[in-house]
């Protein structure tokens, strides 16, 4: 499935207004904040329809899977939204991840767990907000935050950074890192937390990982940077959304993709985004002399003016060797 | 004192509010603390054992109380379980370790909760190691979860 779905669930009592836009949406928060509600009046939509009084608009059928049997319920759901409750315990199953994999659904999990075996965004993490109270003349609102969604504008010089790629991007953020920074490579999104850990780096430590698939690891590191100043997270899409950014391949058709990716991003063909990225970038630079490959980062990637204005799309408050 | 296990655990009850639907006794809803752990978390106010008022819901049954709310009575209520606290969220965490101040009781949770003072004591089962703060909880959670 293709593209951002606009849910609107009401009742007499109740509203919830929300935007799907990739794959995999995760739900969380504090208790009380209406999630499961969300699930009910779904599951009290799809099973009785007009009849509860509940209304849904949305341009594609939203549905439940539920219990022990979710894989014959999720046999008979195409080109659908499938919300999930708590207390599902399949949800960190490898056989719903690969149920996921290669879906036409769009799925909204609503889990505290990190899904290791699903690799879903930074950015697709909500909590619920709500405004009004029962019996108002308005419905109750809810409405979607992102938990993630703040980026600090405070300068980072970093002493230490950790990239999760080894290949390509490792390659880029080795070049333009300061000569007084130390830049390793985790060698893979899981093992960033135990390098955290290990108390062997000191100083201002930079990571930098995919966005687009740090949603299982987020939680985790988040809370070890809220309780250590010196630690500080970039999570672009992936390094290959950073290079198309950059906008250094001069292609208007790849500046309409990154405006709005949903619409270009099938969810059965691509599992997450920087999958979609890497693909789009290594065809879009085939024939030129910046041939992207994953493995290591083309000698042409080096030039200063290329390096420059890579650099220039990264935040600001970044500070590398070519922006001191 | 509140031990904690991290991670998978096959024992522990994950779908709390199937199992609170079908075992909680009508008159633990009408009992101080819980009266006051329904006020707080999910600000309804009880109006009897069957009946409680939510700003959001209006008149509910027990059974649609907050998941979170739900499994805090349960590991309150019967100890000889173990519950999935990660169905509770980040505004039950005072009441976990208010009930582990009265009693030893074992949870089991799939994500890192952000307990609020700075003085609790938890014990992580996984590792037999007692902690008193997040710092010291987060790098040995965040290896099991």
């Amino acid at each position: 499935m293709l593209g951002k779905h606009h849910i609107i669930v009401q009742s007499a009592h109740l509203k919830y207004e929300l935007d799907v836009r990739r794959n995999i949406t995760i739900i969380k928060g504090d208790s009380a904040t209406g999630k499961t509600t969300l699930a009910d009046m779904i599951r009290e939509y799809v099973l009785n329809g007009m009849d509860t009084g509940i209304s849904l608009s949305c341009d594609v059928p939203c549905r439940i899977i539920e219990g022990n049997t979710w894989k014959e319920q999720l046999m008979a759901i195409n080109q659908s939204i499938v919300f999930i409750d708590e207390g599902n315990s399949f949800v960190s199953s490898k056989d719903f991840a690969n149920a996921v994999r290669e879906s036409t659904n769009y799925f909204v999990i609503i889990t505290r767990e990190n899904l290791h075996a699903l690799p879903y965004s930074v950015k697709e993490i909500y909590g619920i907000r709500s405004s009004g109270k029962y019996n108002q003349s308005t419905p109750v609102y809810h409405e979607l935050y992102s938990i993630y969604g703040t980026i600090s504008d405070e300068e980072i010089t970093p002493d230490v950074i950790i990239v999760e790629d080894s290949n390509a991007g490792y390659d880029f953020f080795k070049y333009v890192s300061s000569l007084n920074t130390e830049c390793i490579s985790a060698k893979g999104k899981d093992n960033i937390f135990n390098m955290i850990t290990s108390g062997k780096y000191s100083g201002n430590v930079l990571i930098i990982a995919d966005g687009a698939a740090f949603g299982a690891q987020m939680a985790n590191l988040y809370d070890l940077s809220e309780n250590n100043d010196e630690l500080n997270l970039y999570l672009p899409e992936s390094f290959e959304w950073i290079i198309l950014d950059s906008d250094i391949l001069n292609d208007a058709e790849l500046r309409r993709i990154l405006q709005s990716p949903e619409d270009y991003i099938a969810s059965e063909k691509y599992f997450s985004w920087e999958r979609y990225f890497t693909a789009l970038l290594i065809n879009k630079s085939n024939d030129t002399y910046l041939k992207y490959s994953k493995h290591s980062l083309n000698n042409n990637y080096y030039n200063d003016k290329i390096i420059m204005k890579i650099i220039a799309s990264l935040p600001a408050n970044i500070i590398f060797k070519n922006n001191l | 004192m509140l031990n904690v296990y991290f991670g998978d655990m096959a024992e522990a009850i994950y779908n709390t509010s199937a199992y609170f639907k079908y075992n909680y006794e009508r008159e633990w809803i009408t009992e101080p603390k819980i009266m006051e752990m329904i006020k707080d978390i999910d600000k309804s106010v009880v109006l009897g054992n069957g009946a409680i008022d939510s700003p959001v819901l209006g008149v509910i049954a027990p059974t649609s109380l907050s998941g979170g709310v739900k499994t805090l009575i349960l590991i309150d209520k019967i100890s000889d379980k173990v519950f999935n606290a990660s169905n509770c969220g980040d505004n039950c965490a005072k009441w976990l370790l208010n009930i582990g101040e009265e009693k030893d009781v074992t949870i089991n949770l799939r994500h890192i909760m952000k307990f609020p003072s700075e003085d609790f004591k938890i014990k992580i089962i996984n590792e037999n190691k007692i902690v008193s703060n997040m710092k010291e909880l987060i790098p040995i959670a965040g290896r099991y979860v």
